[in-house]
């Protein structure tokens, strides 16, 4: 309950939020947060509509915690806004030409380029909900090298976005040097093959 | 709601025209999910990459439906031959 009153709080704030300056909206979700979750695992700086990467990008945990749906709120704002409730969220979004809108091509951009290797799959590294995202996982693991994860199924617009973005219509995607690398079955051949081991060390080392 | 083996099958062989083709439903009958072995001429000179996203190209309609894609193989009728031969000879040794 708690977290539906922050939703829609979240939103009043998101359609209003153009007049805003960014910091009173983070303060102001700093706030709606502590009101109404004290709890939450949420980040108030992961609740901005505005994705960015530096800011969201928690290093010890090797996660990004991209906001859920923040995006489809703002798609969502102008007169039918009134209307947004939960089931929002579950919206098919291929009613949309295209998810991958310039800010969250930006944003992808900045998040396979600052880091070396990132994994985009369902569910995270510790506890991830799909065996082909296992098997990624499982096969970077092995190479002790550090690895960032996106968990897709946080965020439906993200996962959309990412399919056009990669031209790839699968999950998980791996980027390694801002470069896609593949999905499960191309980047078990290149485990199998040593390619991926020459390529991680690669990386690593530039 | 799913696809079929057999429109897998068809929409490979009319796009990829393959010499060797192998479609398995390993979706348990929903048909959300394939794994495939296809051995095409125009695989030749291209990456493992490039391969995959010729698949994945000729099969966009059904993609929207399929969850899961597993492209075993994705060789060009040279290597195919190659590893036909070496399975043989392992076989007989």
């Amino acid at each position: 309950m708690a977290y539906g009153n922050f939703e829609r709080l979240a939103l009043c704030l998101v359609v209003t939020g153009e007049r805003l300056r960014r910091e009173q909206l983070t303060m102001a979700l700093r706030w709606a947060m502590a009101v109404s979750s004290p709890n939450s695992s949420l980040h108030a700086d992961a609740a901005l509509p505005k994705f960015s990467s530096t800011k969201t990008l928690y290093p010890s945990q090797g996660t990004f915690n991209f906001p859920p749906n923040s995006t489809s709120r703002l798609l969502f704002s102008g007169p039918k806004s009134n209307n947004f409730s939960s089931t929002a969220r579950t919206l098919p979004f291929r009613c949309f030409a295209s998810a991958l809108t310039p800010q969250l091509k930006d944003t992808l951009d900045k998040v396979v380029k600052s880091n070396k290797v990132v994994l985009f799959m369902k569910g995270t590294k510790d506890f991830p909900q799909c065996g082909f995202s296992n098997t990624v996982v499982q096969i970077l693991n092995s190479f002790n090298v550090p690895f960032v994860t996106v968990n897709i199924l946080e965020n439906e617009l993200l996962r959309q976005g990412l399919k056009e973005y990669s031209s790839w219509p699968t999950f998980p995607q791996l980027y390694i040097e801002g470069e896609f690398f593949g999905g499960c079955d191309i980047t078990v051949e290149a485990f199998k093959s040593g390619e991926l081991q020459e390529l991680l060390e690669k990386a690593m080392c530039s | 709601m799913g696809v079929t083996k057999e429109q897998v099958e068809s929409s490979l062989t009319s796009k990829l025209n393959p010499s060797h083709l192998e479609v398995i439903d390993t979706s348990g009958g929903c048909g959300a999910s394939f794994a495939i072995e296809i051995v095409s001429e125009q695989f030749e000179g291209k990456r493992l990459l490039e391969r995959h996203r010729i698949v994945n190209g000729a099969l966009e309609e059904e993609m929207k439906e399929i969850h899961a894609l597993s492209i075993k193989k994705a060789l060009t009728p040279e290597q195919w031959k190659q590893q036909q031969e070496s399975e043989k000879s392992k076989s007989d040794a």
